[in-house]
């Protein structure tokens, strides 16, 4: 199926990405492609089955959960040491008009 | 092949050779061919060394492990605290983990040595690794061609002695596939068998971390040391596996061996021969063939890229320029920065499998997608367990074709993706595979295959690759560059 403008528009948006005009008109015929691809499944010679599990991995087991315990955190500049210029906070700028 | 990690391992512990000058040698070999093979887009030299003057302490002591003092690499998505870890991402600038990956934490503790992080596919979206915002690797065996991806940099340094071994993640064939083009051997573990705690995700569902090595041998002592649960990681699994290496026989008696012809269809035929001889090669020296059905094969393409884009478009949402990696210039308000930050820091790649995984899961159209992939998936789980009840491993080619000439990324996208067709049927069922070479082309380029089992049996796959290593007639030289000793 091919995608609308409009589609493509909102997928983008959904996606967080920007793109000019011409850059979203290239990007959508190749989406086509791709999309058509994905189509193939509809021809796919297994029926299937309805039992989903969540990660398809059925022989996994998840017997093992974390203890709910406090546990000491990464010290505050560790985890601020990727953000250029910090005051000790993440720096964005100001969003509540 | 040469077991590599035995031979170094058998200097280090008897003090032929320190870890210091071992990895100085590394050093060497990676300064003198990195600008030809670009097999490391970040190197950790200061910090190997720091590695390699404890492993010498270790080493003095008793009962050091196997792995003590070797010098090895991590793709670079795997994280190592404090230094470079960028998915060959734009958008990952500059971004150092505050934290080490379970897998790296395991081999620092046994006194591994980390040489760097290796290029790859952009997020491991690739299967050439020329997505890489640093540019191609090279493939040591011919640098006219590539490396094959997404771990394409750890399989060219394994190849080009630039790492005695190194680590890499299997989303759909991203280990196998670059160790097939590049002569190597490559191990994808069974989803759950390795944490994956500290792998920068792709499809979580399908990511698996696994070694790139120089044998068979190799391949299982460096699983032995990183397998096992992990509460970091709520998919790993505690399964009782005892010690893989020590059960290396290289008997294959009656070993029941699976042949799927779908798995030859559309092959290249000189791929195809090697494969087939190969095959025969176990039977004359006591397997059973078994002729198997697998037509599932053929959906498997569409399920996967179904899925992987799904569950990347989710995991990609993270990249908003905030609290790490690259941040856009010029904006003018939050949205704006998020939209140009993410519009200027991912590759085109990956745009397309973000769009495409937000398209599968939107309203109108998850059933027809996300959903119906998820019920095929389950299904091919259930084929591959019906062919596992009459035969104990699978062999079938790696790739359709051996490496392609550098520039192949730039066919059309639809055309990469069916290249996948070899080893992305066993990420969707979970299973392990290992890629061992088993013959050349016309060119010199190295073939490979693909020897796939059970879930959590690693054993018997190693063992049957073990065989043929052992016994098989070597297809090509080693390559002369590199670290040799």
């Amino acid at each position: 199926m091919a995608l609308s403008k409009e589609d493509f528009n909102k997928l983008a948006v959904l996606s967080r990405l920007k793109f000019s005009d011409e850059e979203a008109e290239k990007f959508r015929n190749e989406m086509d492609d791709i999309i058509a691809f994905a189509d193939t499944i509809n021809n796919a010679v297994s029926g299937g089955t309805d039992d989903i599990k969540s990660t398809g991995t059925d022989a996994v087991l998840y017997t093992e959960l974390r203890e709910d315990a406090v546990k000491e955190s990464l010290p505050n500049e560790k985890i601020l040491s990727n953000v250029d210029g910090s005051k000790g906070f993440f720096n964005v700028r100001r969003c509540v008009k | 092949m040469r077991e590599l990690l035995t031979t170094l391992s058998a200097k280090l512990q008897s003090r032929e050779i320190s870890s210091v000058e071992l990895t100085k040698e590394y050093i060497k070999a990676i300064e003198k061919e990195n600008d030809t093979i670009n097999a490391y887009v970040h190197t950790t030299f200061d910090y190997a060394m720091e590695c390699a003057e404890k492993a010498d302490k270790m080493l003095k002591e008793k009962n050091a492990s196997p792995l003590c003092g070797i010098p090895m690499a991590l793709k670079d998505n795997i994280c190592s605290d404090g230094h470079l870890t960028t998915c060959c991402s734009k958008i990952l600038k500059g971004f150092k983990p505050y934290y080490d990956s379970t897998v790296w934490s395991k081999l620092k503790n046994e006194g591994a040595v980390l040489l760097g992080k290796n290029n790859m596919d952009e997020f491991a979206m690739g299967s050439t690794s020329e997505s890489s915002c640093y540019g191609a690797p090279k493939n040591p065996r011919n640098t006219a061609h590539v490396t094959g991806g997404s771990s394409g940099g750890g399989a060219a340094a394994v190849a080009a002695n630039m790492a005695a071994y190194s680590w890499g993640s299997d989303t759909g064939g991203s280990i196998r596939q670059p160790a097939s083009y590049c002569g190597v051997v490559g191990l994808k573990p069974t989803y759950g068998a390795v944490s994956r705690y500290g792998l920068i995700a792709y499809g979580s569902s399908l990511d698996q971390i696994g070694p790139i090595t120089n044998s068979v041998r190799d391949a299982a002592l460096v699983f032995d040391a990183i397998k096992g649960v992990d509460i970091n990681d709520q998919t790993s699994v505690d399964y009782n596996y005892g010690n893989v290496t020590g059960a290396l026989t290289g008997d294959i008696k009656g070993l029941k061996i699976g042949v799927a012809e779908e798995y030859f269809e559309g092959i290249d035929p000189q791929t195809k021969t090697s494969v087939e001889k190969a095959i025969e090669f176990y039977e004359s020296n006591g397997a059973k063939l078994v002729p198997v059905k697998l037509p599932v094969l053929k959906d498997s393409l569409p399920v996967y890229y179904i899925i992987a884009c799904a569950e990347a478009s989710s995991n990609l949402g993270r990249y908003d320029g905030i609290r790490y990696g690259y941040r856009a210039d010029n904006y003018e308000d939050i949205d704006d920065m998020i939209y140009k930050t993410r519009s200027d820091g991912f590759g085109k790649e990956v745009q397309h499998r973000i769009i495409l995984g937000t398209y599968v899961l939107s309203s109108g159209y998850y059933d027809a997608y996300y959903k119906k992939a998820c019920i095929l998936r389950n299904d091919i789980i259930r084929k591959f367990n019906g062919v596992f009840d009459v035969c104990d491993v699978l062999i079938a080619p790696n790739a359709p074709t051996a490496a392609p000439t550098l520039g192949y990324s730039s066919k059309s996208t639809v055309e990469m993706y069916m290249s996948d067709i070899c080893t992305v049927p066993v990420n969707i069922a979970g299973l392990p595979g290992i890629s061992i070479p088993c013959g050349k082309d016309e060119s010199g380029l190295p073939i490979g295959m693909q020897i796939l089992g059970r879930k959590f049996d690693e054993k018997t796959v190693l063992n049957a690759a073990y065989f043929y290593e052992k016994n098989a007639e070597r297809a090509f030289d080693e390559y002369e560059g590199g670290v040799n000793l």
